[in-house]
């Protein structure tokens, strides 16, 4: 074993002329690939209620409301301070209508400010803003 | 004399909760008692709660180091209750995402070895290093933690042509520069001799006290799952299984240095001939009842799931042995006789993960050393009590100046 004190010099030396291998987050971003899992996005137009994503999400973080039945009127919440971002809800929906766009950045102060609320009757499309309504804040 | 003192469930050391209780005489370590219990989270219990579908994705958060090493444990066994087989690429899909996390956590092994031993610099090239695979397969998987590849009956995404000629270039960079450390070991004395003679565990001991994994093999025994009962398509992989013979910190250095370059082969061979075909094979949502035992070598060792089912959607039983647990009777007989500033690192040679190996918690009375059932609600009236009584002496404490 040839034994020689300092073999890391040299690299140690190479590296103070180097570039930083780390960027300056959040000034500098990097690129999200494709096909990276973010925020899961619901496309009511195409959305027929079918409720697989609801059953099969792990973190139960889809949750789908019946508003009226006869005029086949739903509301579907997507919790975000719940998803694990797996991607399941996509796998299963038949008619692609729940995606995950490539938003990496969903920290928020509250959590009550990551609940993604969809109102539609299944084909009308009506998307409401982000707030919460009370109900929901009862139920925690 | 000797004395005695804890070390954790918080300190600087450990980047987990646990706790070790040591029993000193000067600065030799006479004996090592380890307690968990810090971290559990009651994944078992809530496993039976959910369908096999979403086991996958609650397998896949017990480590998060060896997530696909989980997942692919309890798919493998869902899919043999079910008593399907999956497709060939699928297998060689899984096989190869399972080599990357292993090159990924050996590298992550090697810093923290090297910060436990005092090398910083080694820590910082190493994880530099390191984030080339974790952008394959975030790359590839979507996620760098959480791959998420496994589904029952096979994977949710394919390798495509740019994909597998990225990895392939990727894998010529990692390659030198796992040289570049393999060389490093042999020319930086001090280094090594940090690492030689510490956490020595013999050979025999090291197959009584049934350790797995890197650990076992640097005991110069050559078990690996993946050659002894090889599960997916390890069977037409060539690769050798890694040992060394020192018994010490240093050898499991060794065995993991070995160990990333037998990975690059199989990545390489696995890439070089993936087969064609589909991805997926159709499955029921219901598995038959039955029960089942399946393994798989994890970076840390091996792990185990057992999947008892009952014929409906979810399992009856899932039941987790992580290889950190299998390890840690022999890490007690590789603290045994060594130095105070030597836990850190013999701690660290088994690659603890000690939030895995986290499977049930057990209520003992102290004084009368009996063990008791508390319900949920028992469990909080009582932590309520404890602080009431607790405050008091706090109130009663006087700033003594
Ligand atoms: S990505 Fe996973 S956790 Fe998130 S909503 Fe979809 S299924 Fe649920
Ligand atoms: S799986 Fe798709 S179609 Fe079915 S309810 Fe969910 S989003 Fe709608």
């Amino acid at each position: 074993m040839g034994k020689k004190l300092g073999f890391f010099i040299p690299e140690l030396w190479r590296h103070i002329f180097k570039k930083p291998a780390t960027v300056d987050y959040p000034f500098e971003k990097l690129k999200v690939p494709k096909g990276f899992r973010g925020l899961p996005v619901l496309n009511t137009e195409l959305c027929i209620v079918c409720k697989a994503c609801e059953r099969d999400c792990p973190a139960e973080a889809i949750e789908i409301r019946t508003i009226l039945e006869e005029e086949k009127k739903f509301q579907m919440t997507i919790h975000n301070d719940r998803c694990v971002h797996c991607g399941q809800c996509a796998d299963v929906c038949p008619t692609n209508a729940m995606t995950l766009n490539n938003e990496f950045e969903l920290s928020e102060p509250s959590r009550w400010n990551m609940k993604f609320r969809y109102a539609y009757t299944r084909q009308l499309r009506k998307k409401s803003d982000r707030n919460v309504d009370e109900k929901d804040k009862e139920i925690l | 004399m000797s004395i005695t003192i804890p070390i954790g469930p918080q300190h600087p050391a450990l980047k987990e909760p646990i706790s070790l209780k040591m029993t000193f005489d000067g600065e030799i370590i006479k004996d090592a008692d380890i307690r968990l219990g810090y971290n559990h989270r009651g994944l078992e219990k809530l496993f039976e709660g959910k369908s096999y579908v979403q086991n996958i994705y609650v397998t896949e958060r017990i480590c998060g180091i060896c997530s696909h090493s989980h997942t692919t444990c309890f798919v493998n066994g869902v899919e043999k209750l079910l008593g399907i087989e999956i497709p060939k690429r699928a297998s060689y899909i899984r096989m190869l995402i399972g080599e990357l996390e292993r090159v990924h956590s050996h590298l992550l092994w090697l810093g923290v070895a090297g910060h436990e031993a005092g090398f910083e610099s080694f820590f910082m090239y190493t994880w530099r290093d390191r984030e080339i695979v974790m952008d394959i397969l975030e790359e590839s998987s979507g996620n760098r933690v959480h791959y998420a590849i496994n589904t029952i009956g096979g994977v949710r995404r394919d390798i495509d042509e740019t994909q597998r000629t990225r990895i392939l270039n990727s894998l010529k960079i990692l390659k030198e520069r796992t040289d570049y450390y393999k060389n490093l070991g042999t020319t930086e004395p001090s280094f090594v001799a940090r690492l030689s003679g510490i956490g020595i565990l013999p050979r025999e001991q090291a197959l009584s006290l049934c350790s797995v994994g890197p650990t076992l093999r640097a005991s110069n025994i050559d078990m690996d799952v993946r050659k002894d009962d090889p599960y997916l398509a390890y069977d037409e992989v060539p690769f050798e299984v890694s040992t060394a013979d020192t018994c010490d910190v240093l050898g499991r250095t060794v065995v993991r240095i070995k160990e990333l370059f037998q990975s690059y082969n199989i990545i390489e061979y696995i890439l070089r001939n993936l087969p064609a075909g589909d991805i997926k094979a159709k499955v029921p949502r219901k598995v038959p009842a039955g029960e089942t035992v399946s393994r798989y070598e994890a970076p840390r060792g091996e792990n185990i799931h057992y999947i008892k089912s009952n014929g409906t959607e979810k399992p009856e039983r899932l039941k987790v042995r992580a290889p950190t647990l299998a390890n840690y009777p022999a890490t007690v007989a590789m603290l045994k006789n060594g130095f105070i500033a030597d836990i850190p690192l013999i701690f660290a040679a088994i690659d603890p993960c000690i939030c895995c190996a986290e499977r049930m918690v057990e209520v003992k009375d102290t004084k009368t050393g009996r063990a008791e059932i508390k319900t949920f609600d028992e469990l909080k009236k009582y932590s309520r009590d404890f602080y009431k009584n607790h405050k008091k002496i706090k109130k009663d404490t006087v700033w003594p100046f």
